[in-house]
């Protein structure tokens, strides 16, 4: 049996956790820029070193807004056919999703292209912006809470290889001009990437205000309910 | 050693720690990012177009968003809205017009919808039933820019630009006549009627026509416009005309125009001029005349069957028409006849003069009263020139006015008295035969008929011995006389076979088999249904290969048809 | 390896999902609340099999309407055409563009079938309480996840083609209800794997070895 007295407290450098797919508890020694840590036992990715973790971040999440408004205002494609044009956004694909009956599958379309993505920008980029000066306030845990949710559910990168489908699916008929709107979509994913890729989660819990007061050994105490304690 | 210490004497640098350079190149992305942002922002807003609000009684097939703007078949613009105007009678279409189209926005700009439309002049616009109705767009030639218009709901005839010119019509009614009919000269089509309107006064219509270039070069001043619809039958003292311009005059009604020789030479007419719409070609070809002389006749018979305009001849050739045909009465003797006045134009008796003759004609005409009153006294008094009622037509019964000279008439003068100066006319040879019925019925009571029938009795006898003299005479007859009549009988044959054949010439061209209105329109019906044939075979393929429209007939791959 | 392994729950701790920090439960069963992130605290996913299940059987179900049902229909001049989505895949085979037909294939009807045998395999060798390849599974667990979303492919694509034709009376394309179950079978499946807890898979180990010993 370990002693749990035996580990020093106020240990930062060393931090202990257990591995979210195994629950093994381990330490996680100081890694070198670009490193990553695994669990032993069953190979989940427990934390990485991104140099630069917020700046980088926060960055790439101001572009990521910025070219997200792009990707939903200018239009993604359009068609041409028999004297005929048509163009839509991503957000008019969703819309005749929904005026041809399906709107379930209408709703679903624009939460994973458009709610869930800039849910995750928006929360990320106010995460970022106020851990800049810690302590953080408190409910900047619920917002990368928020972000973490969202993040599994923005699919552009799948968004984008659907548009590629439907686009030679569309091309044998008539002739498709790609619009601003995906190549900002291309972009988008990129940026993406990046961010999730520089952004360390670790370095945000470091600089956020306890919920239970100031308390910052390995190991603390639960506390029964919301709010802050004593 | 000295210079150990000396060195170690040595002020200390302040050591400044390096400023790190907190900014890192990654905030180049966002920055890059809010670049392209704003550009293509700034590029939007300087590429925005006006919008223009154009408003319909119905637009059919415009949706917002998808109907475009056309004009000569390039999208200018798009329909942004579609709603109901604020009384809910009209419909607004907002749409946004591209940059460069922009100059095109001016006060006389004509909007309308392009749709499937079948008319007088043709079926148009059925490419929208592939491509979708879209706005057509007509430029003007103002100056003032606008932003808000009526939207036409027939499209206009002539679009701007069509070269050509376009003239204004008087007409007393508008007859078959409508929006698009043809214009012909010399039977070809050269323009059409774009526009009809009641004039101010209400008492004439003012048809606005519009004739193509290069042909609007042959309306000059002097030209003559007349209503060619439909078929012109005219059925007078001159006879039977049957006219027509074509099919499609007959049909939609038509337009001709030509230029008489009489009128003066000039240059092609302005643009707008105005002219007279006439009935027919013969009243618009008439030359005019421009003496005139006015004079009454009194009859003592029926003059029924007489109509105004009916020819006055001077031995058979027309000098005037009949203008009047009413009646006189003196109330002192309660003496009522017939009264006809007539117009003489002394220039169509002065037309068959020849040479000196017509200029010394021209100018006696055209010379002192005194002077043609002494001619026409001598004349009347001393030739005896006298009027008389002829059957123009024995089939209508029509009657014209003929002048002839009648040395035995009795003597008569001109009634200069009255303020039409009556001319002196004899009795006409119109049989009257109710009159003179009793008079033959009395003649035939007074022959001796008894007498007579003796008479015949004696005759019948030599008659006969005649008769047997003359068999004898008849048997020699055969053998010479005969071969000839042969002959003339067999000519007389041909002739008729002939005038068979001519006659069966005329049936064809009119009513025939192979009459070639006939032959046209079987032509046309053949092509008609040939089409049909096509437009059933293409629309069978379609239904089963609806994506060849767009794509084209496939190349054969994997064997898949 | 066992010798030096010791798990959270067994050294009485528990971690945040959240925010990862170890903490002394404020009592067994309500472990209570994250002293750093103030998150809600949970041994297991909460009912971690049962809602799996659950989730999974409804996915499979949806299944079957998903690939019977068209998902696109085309109109043409006024007669129309219903595709499902090995309709699509054919039509793309045969129209040329055989990696695509190869893409929306492994997209749309291998990743999503894969996803309930895998997840059912776990469900099922979890309860089993089986012990072997506790590595492998953690692995698949984890492909599971990460593939997941690529299955909503053919639901976008779709999305687009209907957006994008829309040229009455030529030709326009209207989604089929095939186009809902499909969706469903995606999210149904993603939702699985998101309340499968993967630690369950060593839980099992770890209580053989005790009752062993």
């Amino acid at each position: 049996m370990y002693n749990l007295a035996s580990i020093p407290p106020r240990c930062l450098a060393v931090e202990t956790v257990a591995c979210p797919g195994c629950d093994l508890l381990q330490r996680i020694p100081p890694l070198p820029s670009g490193g990553k840590a695994r669990c032993p036992r069953c190979g989940h990715l427990l934390a990485t070193q991104p140099s630069d973790p917020l700046d980088r971040s926060l960055a790439l999440t101001i572009a990521a807004l910025i070219v997200f408004v792009i990707a939903n205002t200018t239009p993604m494609m359009g068609l041409s056919a028999v004297g005929r044009e048509a163009n839509t956004t991503l957000l008019g694909g969703a819309y005749q999703m929904w005026l041809q009956g399906r709107e379930i599958t209408a709703a679903v379309v624009g939460f994973c292209t458009v709610i869930a993505p800039a849910g995750y920008l928006a929360c990320m980029l106010v995460v970022l912006l106020a851990v800049r000066r810690p302590p953080a306030p408190q409910w900047i845990g619920e917002l990368l809470r928020w972000a973490n949710f969202m993040r599994p559910w923005s699919m552009n990168e799948v968004l984008m290889l659907g548009i590629l489908v439907a686009l030679v699916k569309i091309a044998q008929l008539a002739t498709v001009i790609a619009g601003i709107g995906m190549y900002a979509v291309f972009v988008l994913i990129v940026l993406l990437a990046g961010i999730m890729v520089s952004f360390d989660p670790r370095e945000v819990w470091r600089r956020v205000e306890w919920a239970a007061g100031e308390q910052r050994i390995p190991v603390a105490d639960a506390t029964s309910g919301p709010g802050r304690a004593a | 050693m000295a210079e150990d210490s000396d060195l170690a004497k040595l002020p200390q640098a302040t050591v400044v720690p390096g400023k790190r350079f907190r900014v890192s190149i990654v905030w180049a992305i966002p920055i890059l990012a809010a670049v392209v942002a704003i550009g293509i922002a700034v590029q939007r807003i300087l590429s925005e177009g006006p919008t223009v609000t154009v408003v319909f009684r119905s637009a059919e097939g415009v949706e917002a968003g998808k109907t475009f703007v056309k004009y000569k078949d390039v999208n200018i613009g798009q329909v942004t809205a579609v709603q109901l105007s604020e009384d809910y009678s009209q419909v607004e279409v907002k749409a946004k017009i591209a940059k460069h189209a922009a100059g095109l926005m001016v006060e006389d700009a004509r909007f309308w919808v392009v749709k499937p439309r079948i008319a007088l002049t043709g079926i148009s616009g059925l490419g929208t039933l592939l491509s979708g109705n879209y706005i057509g767009f007509a430029a003007g030639k103002s100056d003032h820019p606008r932003r808000s218009f009526t939207g036409l709901e027939v499209p206009p005839i002539v679009t701007g630009g069509v070269p050509g010119r376009q003239f204004l019509l008087h007409a007393d009614t508008l007859g078959s006549v409508g929006i698009g009919s043809p214009i012909y000269y010399r039977r070809l089509p050269v323009g059409e009627v774009v526009a009809y309107d009641l004039a101010a006064d209400g008492k004439t219509v003012d048809i606005k026509i519009f004739v193509h270039s290069p042909y609007d070069k042959h309306v000059n001043p002097g030209t003559r416009f007349w209503n060619a619809s439909g078929i012109d039958v005219s059925l007078n003292a001159n006879g039977f005309d049957v006219r027509t311009e074509s099919l499609a005059a007959l049909v939609a009604g038509g337009l001709a125009f030509d230029t008489p020789v009489f009128a003066p030479t000039a240059g092609p007419a302005a643009a707008d001029t105005a002219f007279t719409l006439y009935g027919t070609r013969a009243v618009a070809m008439k030359q005019p005349e421009t003496v005139a002389r006015h004079y009454a006749l009194f009859f003592k018979e029926t003059v029924r069957g007489l109509s105004i305009g009916a020819p006055v001849t001077l031995f058979g050739m027309p000098v005037g028409e009949v203008t009047d045909v009413g009646l006189t009465f003196d109330p002192a003797t309660l003496d009522i006849h017939p009264r006809v006045e007539f117009t003489f134009y002394p220039e169509r008796m002065v037309m068959r003069l020849s040479g000196k003759q017509e200029v010394a004609a021209q100018a006696l005409a055209a010379g002192s009263e005194q002077k043609r009153y002494v001619v026409l006294r001598r004349l009347v008094e001393e030739r005896g020139l006298r009027a008389q009622l002829k059957t123009g037509s024995l089939i209508t019964g029509q009657l014209y006015v003929a002048f002839d000279f009648y040395p035995s008439a009795p003597r008569a003068k001109i009634d200069w008295s009255q303020d039409t100066p009556v001319l002196p006319s004899v009795e006409s040879l119109v049989p009257d035969l109710e009159a003179k019925l009793p008079e033959i019925v009395d003649k035939i009571n007074k022959l001796p008929l008894q007498a007579i029938a003796e008479d015949l009795k004696k005759n019948l006898e030599t008659l006969d011995q005649t008769l047997k003299s003359a068999n004898k005479l008849v048997s020699h007859v055969d053998t010479d006389v005969v071969p000839e009549l042969k002959g003339t009988l067999e000519e007389a044959r041909r002739a008729m076979a002939a005038a068979e054949r001519v006659m069966k010439g005329a049936e064809s061209t009119l009513v025939g088999p192979n009459a070639p209105t006939q032959q046209e329109l079987r032509d046309t019906l053949q092509e008609v249904s040939r089409t049909a044939r096509s437009l059933r075979v293409l629309t069978d393929y379609l239904e089963r290969h609806p994506d060849s429209l767009i794509r084209g007939k496939p190349e054969q791959k994997f064997g898949r048809q | 390896m066992s010798g030096n392994e010791l798990t959270a729950v067994q050294a009485g701790l528990v971690s945040c999902d959240t925010c990862d920090l170890l903490s002394r439960p404020a009592a067994t069963v309500q472990p209570g609340h994250c002293p750093r992130c103030g998150a809600p605290l949970e041994w297991r996913r909460h009912q971690s099999i049962q809602h799996t299940w659950a989730l999974l059987i409804a996915a499979a179900i949806s299944y079957v309407p998903a690939n019977v049902l068209p998902v696109l229909t085309t109109n043409t001049l006024g007669s129309s055409e219903s595709d499902t989505i090995m309709g699509g895949v054919i039509y793309l085979y045969t129209s040329g563009s055989w990696p695509l037909a190869l893409i929306v294939l492994i997209a749309s009807v291998m990743i999503p079938m894969g996803k309930i045998i895998a997840l059912a395999y776990l469900l099922i060798t979890v309860q089993r309480g089986s012990i072997k390849n506790n590595r492998d599974r953690s692995r698949l667990y984890r492909v599971v996840e990460l593939i997941g979303r690529w299955s909503m492919l053919d639901v976008f694509v779709d999305t687009f083609v209907v957006a994008l034709v829309q040229l009455q009376p030529l030709m326009s394309v209207e989604p089929g209800l095939g186009v809902l179950f499909f969706m469903s079978v995606v999210v149904l499946t993603m939702l699985a794997a998101q309340s499968f807890d993967p630690r369950l898979i060593w839980d099992a180990g770890r209580r053989r070895q005790v009752a062993h010993g």
